[in-house]
């Protein structure tokens, strides 16, 4: 039987966010949601690699193209973006640390415990991060440099 | 959702697996660098340009520091993007190609980022 275009976006979106979706925050599987996080955090991060690359080769073109570019790298919304790219190296870390703890053979029992030990260290990192850089972001609301 | 023909684990093989830990711990230490350094490091009073950068990377061993973390981050991001990639079986049919393209796209960048940081050596 062929499936309407309406029923196949039904049942998807039900697949997605029904409740008994395995998005579903009571269904959640902490494994899964970690490996996803994990590779779409990587991805992200290849990609930023290139754009850092892009970034410093305007040196190449002439001195003033890289300068303006990074007095315009400098402004709040940018200094933000760098640090939602904190935030994903810092989840990319910590995840990445209870992979290897796992491939040693510790904590695999208590996988689940282990994440979310290390998501609290990792949110401490942020909070550290965001502290570090909180007057590049907040410089203009607060009537600062 | 059916069982994949092949483990991932398999054909992606042990030395890339092995590697990629080691290149994630080396990583952890020269992106703290990297970040303390460049980023952080008198952040509010030093503006990013040619001329300041030529000033750390006037040094030798800045460029190798930069450098050797390019390897690495490469290395690294690359070799999770095969992993990633051979989660299809799409990209398992095609395993030689991947892997001979992942490397000269990761040699190539590596060249590259040899040659962009000639104008801050030079200053």
């Amino acid at each position: 039987m062929k499936i309407g275009d309406d029923d196949l976006r039904a049942r998807t979106f039900r697949w997605l966010f029904g409740k008994n979706s395995e998005f579903w925050p009571k269904n959640m599987k902490t494994g899964m949601w970690a490996w996803i996080g994990h590779r779409l955090t990587g991805l992200i991060l290849v990609v930023y690699v290139f754009m850092h690359l892009s970034f410093i080769s305007t040196a190449s073109i002439n001195h003033d193209s890289f300068n303006d570019l990074m007095v315009l790298t400098a402004s709040p919304l940018f200094v933000f973006m760098d640090f939602l790219l904190v935030v994903v190296v810092i989840y990319h870390a910590m995840n990445g640390f209870r992979v290897v703890l796992f491939d040693m053979g510790i904590g695999i029992k208590k996988q689940k415990q282990v994440f979310w030990i290390c998501m609290a260290i990792a949110a401490v990192l942020v909070v550290v991060g965001f502290y570090a850089l909180r007057n590049n972001i907040l410089g203009d609301l607060m009537g600062g440099g | 959702m059916a069982e994949p023909k092949i483990a991932t684990t398999k054909v992606a093989g042990s030395w890339p697996w092995f590697l990629q830990r080691v290149t994630a711990v080396l990583l952890v230490v020269l992106l703290a660098v990297h970040i303390v350094i460049d980023h952080f490091w008198n952040m509010s009073t030093l503006e990013l340009s040619v001329s300041s950068i030529h000033l750390r990377l006037g040094q030798l061993i800045w460029i190798g520091v930069d450098w050797s973390m390019l390897a690495v981050v490469l290395f690294h991001g690359l070799n999770g993007t095969r992993t990633v990639m051979f989660d299809f079986d799409m990209f398992i049919k095609r395993k030689k190609l991947v892997d001979v393209g992942l490397w000269i796209l990761g040699v190539a960048m590596l060249v590259w980022g040899i040659v962009i940081l000639v104008p801050f050596i030079n200053g």
